[in-house]
């Protein structure tokens, strides 16, 4: 077995923009360890992405990233091995892409637009990055299926924070926020799937309708799809 | 699997000549779906060979390529037929309620998918589970597949005081939310509990259309 330390994934507004092709808005991504392991995590997602876990390989990672074989194998043992770190990697940076567009925002409500808004126009950019983390995720096997739900988890204890929003806030069960994100995910995984080209951004007016009904009800609901239309 | 004995005429040689060759024909593609079925659930999609399906099925390599070709085709055909069933079983559920509100049929029909997924670990593990790890073909099947129920969800539209402002994605949101908690139950090994969910999907079912207060009614009607 390779090396396998895993590296800390900071979100840092510092340093040099990440290598990825994408987000060169996105605060820059900086691993501990080097911008060689960061290259093959990128590549890794791209390979994911772009021809599906089952026929990924290391070499066409190499092919992609230009990188030798060694160098591969000094930091992972396989594709596997490789492809968990590089989801949590991929899942991180959606995550700071949405936190630098919330951090302007002051309520929930603007918090959840800003974010989620800035998470679906990275889809339409990037739509292989999406299938990596999404849809190809399934065919990893248990321990990356296991990362995907702490993934899910943390943006359904967030849909649920709306609860503690503001005084107007209703008070549905615990399940909302589950059912809120899985609809959600449904949606885009179905999108993803089928190669479809763009048109995340567009789902926003509908996500939020679907995420204020069961805090804020069918009145403020209707009033964030509104807004939420480009 | 029943194994061969002199009772059962598809198994004994002898017997065979005397049947009809499209009733063998459908017995061994049936019990080929079936193996698929079996053996798929158990050791999942990437694992099961054909080999594997054949010697449960007691039917030859030739004829399974006959019949199917590869195992992508055998795994599709074996998913139709697997959600052919849990169709038929909610649709009979749901118009059994007919003429009670919409919610309460929704709620007879999630109550009727549980009962028969919690019952049938290995229908639930293919047709939840297992197809999701399957390739892209079978993932499109999939995603057919859940369509199959959006007609259940249409009438939500009406019955909603939402009706004309529900986004056009709202079924397949709302059957995206209950699959997904489904899957998640079923790959986490609870599938037999499944019923312990039906207030949760009550509820994520429902919500989209009905709001929270109604659908909180509904959801503690089930519980």
């Amino acid at each position: 077995m390779g090396k396998q330390a895993a590296p800390k994934v900071q979100a840092g507004a510092e340093g040099t923009a990440a290598t990825g092709k994408v987000f060169p808005d996105a605060p820059a991504l900086r691993l501990v360890s080097s911008p060689k392991r960061q290259k093959i995590l990128e590549g890794m997602l791209e390979v994911v992405g772009t021809n599906g876990y089952d026929t990924a390989s290391v070499r066409m990672v190499l092919d992609l990233t230009g990188l030798y074989r060694q160098a591969f194998y000094d930091e992972f043992a396989d594709v596997d091995a490789c492809y968990l770190e590089a989801f949590d990697f991929g899942v991180a940076r959606l995550e700071a892409i949405a936190r630098a567009a919330a951090a302007a925002e002051e309520s929930w409500q603007g918090q959840l637009r800003a974010g989620l808004g800035a998470v679906l126009a990275a889809l339409d950019a990037d739509p292989d990055l999406g299938r990596a983390l999404v849809v190809e995720v399934h065919a990893a096997g248990p321990e990356a299926l296991q990362r995907r739900s702490q993934a899910m988890k943390r943006i359904t204890d967030f849909i649920d924070s709306a609860r503690h929003a503001s005084e107007g806030a209703g008070s549905p069960p615990p399940i909302a926020a589950e059912g809120i994100v899985a609809g959600m995910h449904a949606v885009v995984h179905a999108r993803l799937a089928t190669g479809e080209k763009g048109g995340f951004r567009e789902l926003l007016p509908e996500f939020m309708y679907f995420a204020v009904l069961p805090y804020f009800g069918a009145e403020m609901a209707s009033a964030e799809m509104q807004a939420a239309k480009p | 699997m029943d194994s061969p004995s002199t009772s059962n005429p598809d198994s004994v040689p002898s017997g065979r000549q005397s049947l009809p060759r499209a009733y063998l024909v459908r017995s061994q593609r049936e019990r080929l779906l079936e193996a698929m079925l079996r053996v798929a659930a158990a050791k999942g999609y990437e694992a099961t060979t054909i080999t594997d399906v054949i010697e449960v099925a007691g039917v030859s390599r030739e004829t399974f390529e006959e019949m199917f070709g590869d195992k992508p085709t055998c795994f599709l055909e074996a998913y139709d037929a697997v959600f052919d069933v849990l169709v038929a079983h909610v649709t009979a559920a749901f118009e059994s309620a007919a003429g009670e509100p919409w919610p309460e049929r929704i709620a007879t029909g999630l109550r009727a998918l549980v009962e028969l997924l919690a019952t049938e670990a290995d229908i639930a593990r293919l047709s939840m589970v297992e197809v999701t790890a399957a390739g892209d073909d079978a993932r499109a099947r999939y995603r057919a597949a859940l369509a199959r129920f959006t007609p259940f969800l249409e009438e939500g539209r009406e019955y909603s005081s939402q009706g004309g402002e529900l986004p056009a994605d709202t079924a397949r949101f709302a059957i995206g939310g209950a699959t997904s908690m489904i899957f998640d139950e079923i790959r986490a090994g609870r599938g037999p509990e499944l019923k312990r969910i039906l207030p949760d999907l009550v509820f994520a079912v429902l919500m989209p259309y009905l709001g929270p207060e109604e659908a909180e009614d509904e959801m503690r009607r089930v519980t």
